[in-house]
């Protein structure tokens, strides 16, 4: 670990320095140490039973009893929604609970419950069965009394058919047929029940096919849908009657009624039986209607009760369940006397951080203390090349650009973090693509209302989208501000310019103002003192200026930011030490990218400043093309070829020089300290356990050819990189242009048009169409769209000159953690 | 007014600005070195703008020509 230089500390800017700590709990104050622990939250223990499954750990059966807990918990918690009944989120009051107890009460709870929902749903199922049936035997018995009253009549015709004319054209066997013996006569038997109505065809094709046409089935449709007693769901069903003879034909039929899930009930063709029978079931459905709301209204009450304990026990299971996977994380001491755990903690010089270890002290000294342990636990730090983990202490303001640079990787340990400029900016990079004053209120508001509200909107759940942009409350009000800053530097407010700071510098060249739409107005007063001059608006001039303003403004801001970034890997190779890295790849880095893009931003202020007419493309075209030539026309200062002939061969030079020398340097320096090692290993033999426990990894080979690759990959990046890196930055132009001209159209073409008519209903109409479009396009879109180009300036553009971002987080042991996590 | 005047209140501006983060919120050295660096990064960001856009109208190679409809 290399200690950093003398300078003063900067929040933010380094992670927080760490340690590797080893306490020695004995084992009776063990629980209670890993509690205090967990309160402070600082502590994050590092898993020294990596090898052993969850069951061959020390606490294996606690952890099992907690997850059992959990589960049932669970399982509360889901009966409840299911019932519609929520928890009461009212503070937690942290009053001990004794486990053992919570353990029964949970189980009878759950048997009770478990037992409830059997009950029910067997009553369930009765009704919905009887409810079935009373629809077979309504439907059904409407089937034989048609079907009677029709053969009735069909006989009576019949017989009144036969007796008035038994004519000769009759047939003769119809005598025969009517007479047949009864003996031979075959019984009809029937099945009723209710089949499901998407199933209905198939299941009459299937009956009709196997029995071979001889069957007669009828079905009716049940208007309303039917519960389903076996499945419980909501089903659209048809109630048939089959008619069918033979007993073969029978079993046949009631094997479809199976496979089609047809539920079959019996019906009686006796018309006062069946009377009495859908009396009788009416009568046991009321019966057990009472008896299912009964039994609803009890087992509410009993989930209503559960919810009101539910945070209750909720919280503390978690905690225990918590505290037995941290001690399962501990070995375990040959004498079985005492646990042993290791991880990392924060230290610092800082007073709070001190104060930090006292408390960790004082909370392992309670924990003896509560215990009435013998022995006290032991603290000890130790030596580790282990790379630690990364810890920022942020506070509402710097964590949501924290997350931001976190998205994108989390810093090595103690690596210089670009949140710290991330928090300026960002917020200004979004703000050049985003500048229009008006339009930045309306966000500023927007994020005020969230930020005022703070308190109501931390403690409730929030849907997706709207957690988002709390979370971001902080980066959307610097945005904000920063957009209400360039708006006034644009001079745009939705879109019209403002004569904010005094005079127009422009005015027409004579009183008749005859010229003024060809050769254009002129500068006749001091240059307008702050942002775009407001003559400027609406001209046909306006676009050719603001893109070159534009252009070249991206330029330069661009490559201020690049130079920033390659500054704070000089600051990287400074604390950790490294004069390589400094020496063979920051001043190269700086020669190349100034020379080129540096002497680029220098020709456009010097353009700026002479009012000269010269061509910059061709300017620097040609210093590539032929240095040597005279420059024209396009001269700017006196010297420049020289200046141009000494940058290009520092460019050429700078490139060779970020390549080739650190590899070989590198090779150098590690052959030195192999020899040294092997003259010097009598030394560190004080303490070899510890330098063998703790440093697993050994000395790694060094591989020239691999880091040679990688030089050159990275020379390869930075060079293209800077080029390419620069043409980036020309996103700040383009969707800036492009929010200017959106605002522009929707304020001339909706607004001014609308104001046009005369007319106070299109005027509202129009005014309506102006606010959504306003409102969904510019602030919605053209807020996400610029925040993203924002993102990628600093993701790429910016951190690719100095960041690793090959770390891990620190994630502590905290119940704070806890309760946030599963919400 | 100049360049150089205006420059001179962004400087006064950035200062005052330090001044008072280092009064109302003062948590240490380290945190107020972090303030710093906030303002002058702002100031410094907040002045370029400006600048950029002075100096490109100062000595103006294309001046407004008015549109037609007007």
């Amino acid at each position: 670990m290399v200690v950093g230089e003398c300078w003063p500390t900067m929040d933010l800017l380094r992670s927080e320095p760490m340690q590797l700590v080893q306490l020695i709990i004995p084992i009776e104050s063990a629980h209670c140490s890993i509690t205090y622990l967990g309160e402070l939250g600082q502590f994050q223990f590092k898993d020294l039973n990596a090898e052993k499954s969850p069951f061959q750990r020390t606490y294996a059966a606690q952890m099992k009893r907690c997850g059992e807990m959990a589960r049932k918990l669970r399982f509360f918690w889901e009966q409840m929604s299911k019932a519609g009944l929520f928890p009461s989120t009212k503070s937690v009051t942290s009053d001990d609970i004794d486990f053992d107890n919570l353990e029964v009460k949970l189980g009878e709870l759950e048997a009770e419950l478990i037992e409830m929902n059997a009950n029910d749903e067997k009553l369930q199922q009765t009704y919905n069965e009887l409810l079935e049936y009373k629809l077979v035997m309504q439907k059904a018995g409407e089937f034989f009394s048609s079907a009677q009253g029709r053969a009735a009549a069909k006989q009576r015709e019949l017989e009144a058919h036969h007796s008035g004319e038994g004519s000769i054209d009759s047939p003769l066997l119809l005598e025969q047929e009517m007479i047949t013996d009864p003996l031979k006569q075959v019984k009809l038997g029937f099945v009723s029940g209710l089949v499901p109505r998407e199933k209905s065809m198939a299941f009459e094709r299937i009956l009709f096919r196997a029995t071979r046409g001889n069957v007669f089935l009828k079905q009716s449709v049940v208007e309303d849908s039917v519960t389903d007693p076996v499945s419980g769901e909501k089903v659209e069903k048809n109630v048939f009657v089959v008619f069918y003879s033979g007993e073969r034909a029978k079993n046949k039929i009631l094997k479809i009624c199976d496979a089609f899930g047809a539920n079959r009930y019996p019906f009686t063709e006796d018309l006062g039986k069946q009377f009495q029978a859908i009396t009788d079931v009416s009568g046991r459905l009321s019966e057990l209607k009472t008896t299912i709301d009964v039994g609803q209204v009890h087992r509410s009450n009993l989930l209503r009760t559960i919810g009101y304990q539910f945070e209750r026990w909720n919280f503390p299971v978690k905690k225990e369940k918590s505290i037995y996977h941290t001690l399962n994380m501990l070995s375990i001491d040959v004498t079985k006397k005492c646990l042993v755990a290791e991880g990392w903690c924060p230290v610092s010089a800082t007073n709070q951080v001190h104060l930090l270890h006292f408390l960790i002290q004082n909370a392992l000294q309670r924990a003896t203390a509560d215990t009435n342990s013998q022995i006290g636990t032991i603290i000890q730090v130790l030596q580790t090349k282990e790379s630690p983990p990364t810890y920022f202490r942020t506070n509402k303001f710097t964590c949501a650009f924290q997350e931001i640079v976190d998205a994108y990787g989390v810093a090595k340990y103690q690596e210089a973090n670009p949140g710290v400029y991330t928090v300026v900016t960002f917020p200004f990079l979004f703000a050049v693509m985003f500048g229009d004053w008006g339009h930045g209120i309306c966000l500023l508001l927007a994020t005020l209302y969230f930020i005022i509200m703070e308190k109501k909107f931390s403690s409730q759940k929030l849907g997706d989208i709207i957690e988002m942009t709390f979370g971001g409350r902080y980066v959307i009000m610097m945005m904000a501000l920063f957009s209400i800053y360039t708006g006034l530097i644009y001079n745009e407010f939705f879109s019209v310019p403002f004569e904010l700071f005094g005079p127009s510098a422009y005015d027409c060249r004579d009183l008749s103002c005859r010229d003024a739409s060809t050769t254009g107005l002129i500068k006749v007063r001091a240059t307008y003192p702050f942002g775009v001059d407001p003559k400027w608006h609406g001209t046909r001039s306006e676009l050719p200026f603001l893109n070159s303003l534009k252009m070249k403004m991206s330029i330069l801001l661009g490559v201020a930011q690049m130079n920033l970034g390659i500054v704070l890997s000089y600051f990287n190779a400074k604390f950790f030490g490294n004069d390589l890295n400094i020496r063979h790849q920051f001043v190269p880095q700086m020669i190349f990218l100034n020379s080129l893009f540096g002497y680029l931003s220098l020709l456009i202020i010097v353009k700026w400043c002479t009012g000269s007419k010269a061509d910059l493309y061709h300017v620097m075209i040609y210093m590539f093309l032929s240095p040597t030539d005279d420059l024209g026309e396009n001269q700017l200062f006196f010297g420049q070829k020289f200046l141009q002939i000494v940058l290009l061969l520092l460019a050429f030079v700078a490139v060779p020089w970020m390549l080739f020398p650190k590899p070989f340097l590198l090779k150098k320096q590690h052959e030195e300290r192999h020899q040294g090692q092997s003259y010097g290993l009598l030394d560190s033999t004080d303490d070899p356990l510890e330098m063998e426990l703790h440093d697993p990894h050994g000395h790694d080979e060094f591989e020239f050819s691999e880091v040679f690759v990688h030089q050159l990959i990275h020379t390869i990046e930075f060079v293209l990189g800077a080029v390419s890196n620069t043409a980036s930055y020309l996103r700040l132009w383009a969707l800036s242009l492009a929010h200017s001209e959106l605002s522009s159209v929707f304020f001339d073409k909706v607004l001014l048009l609308a104001w046009g008519f005369n007319n106070v209903i299109i005027l509202i109409i129009g005014i309506i169409v102006f606010i959504c479009a306003t409102v969904g396009v510019l602030l919605v879109m053209e807020t996400l769209s610029a925040f993203l180009h924002a993102l990628r300036l600093h993701w790429v553009e910016f951190q690719n000159k100095f960041y690793e971002g090959d770390g891990y987080k620190f994630c502590p042991f905290s119940f704070a953690l806890l309760s946030e996590e599963d919400e | 007014m100049g360049f150089m005047v205006t420059t001179l209140i962004f400087v006064v501006i950035g200062i005052i600005a330090s001044l008072c983060t280092r009064i109302c919120c003062n948590r240490g050295p380290s945190a107020n070195l972090f303030h710093l660096t906030l303002v002058i990064t702002a100031t410094v960001c907040c002045w370029m703008m400006w600048a950029i856009v002075y100096l490109a109208q100062m000595k103006p190679l294309i001046v407004p020509i008015l549109s037609e409809g007007e």
